[in-house]
């Protein structure tokens, strides 16, 4: 693994990289940099006014579930099938948090790091779980807000297996790594 | 779900029912807030990548995957959707949002419900292959871990796998989905 230590902030690099290449390639196609800019720009308050309605309801019902003290029971009773499938029970608050909101699930991915260390097997197994899911419910209300197809059919329930599997799959890559 | 909180809410704490509520609400205000920035500013650029052709070369590499995945779409939304797979790999979740949905209005030809491409899409930006899981990175390193860059490669690799479970999933409750004859099918359920 010691092969692998990239430099860390090579990340840091990624953006500017985009927006310069970006750049360049519009400036050698004689794009008007500021018109097309600006066009681009206008379209952002109509989208996020067309997803705002559904981003309320999304944030009402996380919000709901977790002070309703549903979110803890739901934890209790799950996370023994959980355990017996490999995904050790301190993880499972993140694996629950993390399809409803983003920033919530970071805050239970900090907690887990800094209880177990950052050089332990639950911190990063933790770490490679909330990488290989989304927040479910927030994508699903940004894209599909905009549009008239609003019945997601068998969607979710796939994307919530999905997370399953992929908290499975990190569980057990993180064990034999 | 909805139900069982206001309920849950209501017989523990009925006072606080209103504010949980309501900062349920406010949060998406303020978010809302926040993304009309960010979107603003990414839906600038890629306004910029368009009109250079930048985005168009970029659908070419990914042609032979996505016109695999991604049966009867025109040429621009297979354009939009590599855009968002290529942020999404690069960690630029920011920009990923505002193309994907661009890529699903460009999908939507006004049906009732999601399309397979559609759902294909939105389950490949839930798995959210990434190549350097950088929000995760700095939190390991910032509780002094050894080395953080360590689970770059588990991230990939699961995620892949993810990916790859997910993209089976699509296929199989398609296929599922296509024996099934119309008036069989549950009414839709309300959201």
């Amino acid at each position: 693994m010691q092969t692998l230590n990239l430099p860390f902030n090579i990340a840091d690099y990624i953006l500017p990289a985009v927006l310069l290449l970006v750049a360049v390639v519009g400036l050698v196609a004689k794009v008007p940099l500021f018109d097309s800019f600006v066009k681009g720009a206008g379209k952002a308050l109509r989208v996020v006014a067309g997803v705002f309605p559904y981003l309320a309801a999304v944030f009402l019902t996380v919000q709901l579930f977790s002070a309703s003290g549903l979110e803890e029971k739901v934890c209790d009773f799950l996370s023994p099938a959980l355990s017996f499938l490999g995904i050790p029970a301190e993880l499972a608050p993140l694996l629950l948090v993390k399809p409803l909101s983003g920033s919530g699930s970071l805050a239970v991915l900090e907690q887990i790091i800094s209880t177990y260390g950052a050089d332990s097997y639950m911190a990063r197994a933790a770490a490679v779980l909330s990488g290989c899911s989304e927040t479910v419910l927030y994508v699903a209300a940004v894209y599909f807000g905009t549009v008239r197809n609003r019945r997601l059919r068998y969607g979710l329930p796939v994307a919530f297996l999905c997370t399953l599997v992929g908290a499975l799959v990190s569980c057990w890559i993180c064990r034999l790594l | 779900m909805w139900i069982v909180g206001v309920l849950l809410v209501a017989v523990s704490s009925p006072s606080s029912l209103l504010s949980v509520m309501l900062e349920g609400t406010s949060s998406a205000v303020t978010l809302a807030i926040r993304l009309a920035g960010v979107y603003a500013l990414w839906m600038g650029i890629l306004q910029i990548a368009e009109d250079s052709g930048a985005a168009r070369f970029l659908s070419r590499l990914y042609r032979p995957l996505l016109s695999r995945l991604f049966r009867g779409e025109s040429e621009e939304t297979k354009a939009l959707i590599g855009l968002n797979l290529t942020a999404n790999l690069l960690g630029l979740g920011a920009a990923a949002t505002p193309l994907g949905i661009s890529a699903v209005e460009s999908m939507s030809r006004g049906e009732e419900a999601a399309t397979d491409n559609m759902i294909l899409f939105f389950i490949l930006n839930v798995t959210a292959v990434q190549l350097l899981p950088t929000t995760a990175m700095a939190l390991l390193a910032s509780h002094g871990a050894h080395s953080p860059a360590d689970i770059v490669l588990p991230s990939l690799l699961s995620s892949v796998l993810t990916a790859f479970f997910g993209i089976c999933a699509v296929f199989l409750c398609r296929l599922v989905a296509r024996k099934i004859p119309l008036r069989y099918r549950p009414k839709p359920c309300k959201r």
